[in-house]
């Protein structure tokens, strides 16, 4: 009899870690979304055009989200130049981070030897520093007159002044990948360092070159690791404004978190944000949910 | 304790197994449902469309001057009230746009902390200040806003009796005909809508061209230009470069035309969106930009050591014709600390503060003992920069930003958010 309560509660004791998370989860995750769905199919105020939210779906309306929609291609389509330009400057703007990424990890985990520990608090270093005042230490570099500028002409020898500031696709990417490198290593390092070393001396002892190890033992087995530190970065970028806005400025760099950012604070356009929060959400929620069934299936056949 | 009738966990809980899922569906029904309910139910008494909305709005402009309705709900203060020491007030306002000396001094006389918050424009500051949480204080409007506050009910209307400094603002703004007999607000600042570029950055003289304003679409310039990040201020620069001076028109040929335009100027150059002239047209980082004349005057205390004030130019049609706006302090009607908002209103009116706090924003107050004629002999402004002079007859012949009917807000903020999209 008392083992039977023991079990029992046992069983009960792993639903009950899971509750406060599970609440955090709805709390955070699942209202949000709701909230912004409500705003999203709901009406505007007449008079300060704010938007008043609708939670019962039965009224749902879907006008915003049509207008949306219509916008995105074709004659009228003024949103679509953005979505395209974003879809471009994250795919360069991730490519470029686990190029940076992937070697500096790589190296911690398997060659920094003693100096691995130091090498990684400076790894996490930019954590301690805000975003915002990195980005503004890059202002400070980036203006005409400012550091880089002055390296790329010598010190004034050369005629080479760059506009930086001036919305320039460039120094967004740049901002981007400078921003969430740091995102990127992290993941990359534990991956990496999770490979044993034997395996990989393994292969060379069967006889694989250097490149021939990477290639067929070390970059397979770090392939997890790699799409989880580009998730990690990939997602924030598509929702970031606040480079753009203060490394840019201009129309011509907006991104999607700049169409958000910009119909959140006009009135009557509220629920367009909302629009765009839901595509960005679908984009980026869909080739999460087709790799976690891929690698499940992968697992599978290996097994 | 036996489990109610009804409970959720009852029927799973002698097994002692609760399954993630049901646990998630028992949560959404029990817990998160009452919330959204509640949620629902604050949201709507606050947004509710049919309180106010009823009436059409009235839009205020100097030929249909109008005298707003005292709020029901929010009525003015009584008199003879003191700031609480140690007590709060919020303000919301543009980023520098308050000297800092100025906050310090009323902190120290009156014993009251002011805590300042920013915002970027009139829609974002509305938008935050109609959600309500902000529990916001005294707010820095444009005159085109004060509708839409009255008529959500945001604003508290003043009680007279604590700002007794009106007597020192420019008499047209005693009877203002966007808040007749001043029952919500009191002028602010007053400010011209012009050209600013750096005569070391620009070769030509803008201000001596046919039409300055079509500078802003000059490839020559591409890349080194910025104009305001302000919907109704940049839209209405395109009317007035060809020649419309209706600034807040209604016909679509017109709204046309500034959408034509504006991304026409997108793409031949370029500019950057913003509001930060001030700090960047000194730093260098562009040499031309729409500007309102107060960030000009500002401008020179942002230049790097060695570089002389007298590069600053501006360029506001001599004969007034051109946007001419101003500022205004009101009562946020959310706010729980509406005495030392008032005591903070007079203070402003002060003409030793006003002329303190010009000295540090650059905006120039409507004050009878600031002599516009001797600006720049009072050492306000560089000679360079004469023409950023607000004179009192401009508000005779300006033209004034108005709040526009629904149906043509929305179409300008179309045109607006398609211009922020970038082509």
């Amino acid at each position: 009899m008392p083992d039977t309560t023991a079990r029992a509660g046992r069983r009960l004791l792993w639903p009950m870690l899971a509750l406060p998370g599970t609440v955090w989860l709805v709390v955070l995750f699942v209202a949000p979304v709701y909230v912004v769905l409500a705003v999203l199919f709901g009406g505007v105020d007449p008079i300060l055009r704010q938007p008043v939210p609708v939670w019962n779906p039965v009224h749902w309306d879907v006008s915003q989200f049509d207008y949306v929609l219509e916008h995105i291609v074709g004659t009228d389509g003024f949103f679509g130049p953005a979505l395209v330009r974003t879809a471009v400057y994250v795919l360069v703007a991730s490519v470029l981070c686990l190029l940076v990424a992937y070697p500096v990890a790589y190296y911690t985990a398997r060659f920094a030897g003693r100096y691995r520990g130091l090498l990684l608090t400076l790894l996490i270093a930019p954590f301690w520093i805000s975003y915002m005042m990195r980005m503004l230490a890059w202002i400070n570099l980036l203006q005409n007159d400012g550091l880089v500028n002055q390296v790329i002409s010598l010190g004034g020898l050369l005629p080479a002044h760059v506009n930086w500031l001036n919305g320039q696709p460039v120094t967004v990417v740049l901002g981007l990948v400078y921003g969430y490198v740091p995102y990127m290593v992290l993941p990359l390092f534990a991956g990496l360092d999770r490979i044993p070393a034997a395996v990989q001396e393994a292969a060379r002892d069967l006889g694989a070159g250097r490149v021939e190890t990477f290639r067929r033992v070390t970059w397979p087995m770090s392939r997890q690791a790699v799409v989880v530190s580009l998730l990690v970065t990939t997602l924030p970028m598509l929702g970031d404004y606040y480079t753009n806005d203060m490394l840019s400025s201009s129309p011509q760099t907006s991104m999607v978190g700049n169409l958000i950012n910009n119909s959140v604070l006009t009135p009557g356009q509220t629920g367009q944000a909302g629009a765009f929060v839901m595509l960005v959400l679908l984009v980026s929620v869909l080739p999460m949910l087709l790799y976690v069934r891929a690698s499940r299936t992968g697992e599978e056949v290996e097994s | 304790m036996p489990p109610a009738a009804g409970d959720p966990f009852a029927r799973r809980a002698p097994s002692g197994q609760i399954g993630r899922r049901s646990l998630l569906k028992v949560m959404l029904a029990a817990g998160a449902a009452p919330a959204l309910a509640d949620l629902l139910a604050a949201c709507s008494s606050s947004g509710s469309p049919g309180a106010a909305g009823s009436a059409a709005p009235k839009i205020p402009s100097p030929t249909n001057p109008v005298r707003w309705p005292l709020s029901t709900k929010h009525p003015a203060i009584k008199a003879g009230l003191k700031p609480r020491r140690g007590s709060t007030l919020k303000v919301y306002n543009y980023a520098d746009y308050l000297g800092p000396q100025v906050i310090k001094s009323f902190e120290k006389e009156y014993g009251v902390t002011v805590n300042v918050s920013t915002f970027n424009d009139e829609d974002e500051a509305l938008t935050k200040i109609a959600s309500g949480g902000l529990d916001l204080d005294l707010y820095f409007p444009s005159y085109d806003s004060i509708g839409k506050l009255v008529g959500a009910d945001l604003v508290r209307p003043l009680n007279h009796d604590y700002i007794t400094n009106i007597e020192h603002v420019w008499p047209q703004f005693h009877d203002p005909w966007y808040d007749q007999g001043w029952r919500y607000t009191v002028p602010y600042t007053v400010y011209t809508t012009g050209i600013g570029w750096r005569a070391d950055m620009i070769k030509d003289d803008i201000g001596a061209m046919s039409n300055p304003y079509d500078a802003f679409w000059n490839a020559e310039y591409a890349g080194n230009l910025a104009v305001l990040d302000d919907w109704h201020t940049l839209m209405s620069m395109v009317l007035l470069r060809n020649g419309i001076d209706n600034i807040n028109s209604t016909k679509q040929s017109d709204i046309n035309l500034i959408h034509d335009q504006l991304m026409k100027m997108l793409k031949v150059t370029h500019p950057k969106v913003t509001i930060t002239m001030y700090n960047d047209l000194p730093a260098g980082q562009y040499g031309l930009a729409q500007m309102w004349s107060g960030d000009v005057v500002n401008a020179q205390y942002y230049l790097p050591k060695g570089t002389s004030p007298e590069v600053l130019r501006y360029w506001f049609p001599e004969d007034g014709k051109g946007e001419v706006d101003n500022d205004l302090m009101v009562v946020l009607a959310q706010g729980s600390n509406p005495v030392a908002a008032h005591f903070f209103i007079n203070y402003m009116l002060d003409p030793k503060v006003a002329s303190k706090n010009f000295g540090y924003i650059g905006y120039q107050p409507p004050q009878n003992s600031i002599n516009p004629d001797e600006l720049v002999a009072d050492g306000y402004l560089p000679k360079s920069l004469r023409s950023a002079t607000v004179l009192p007859h401009y508000f005779d012949v300006g033209y004034r930003l108005l709040q526009l009917p629904p149906a043509a807000d929305q179409a300008w903020h179309q045109v607006w958010q398609e211009f922020k999209a970038g082509a």
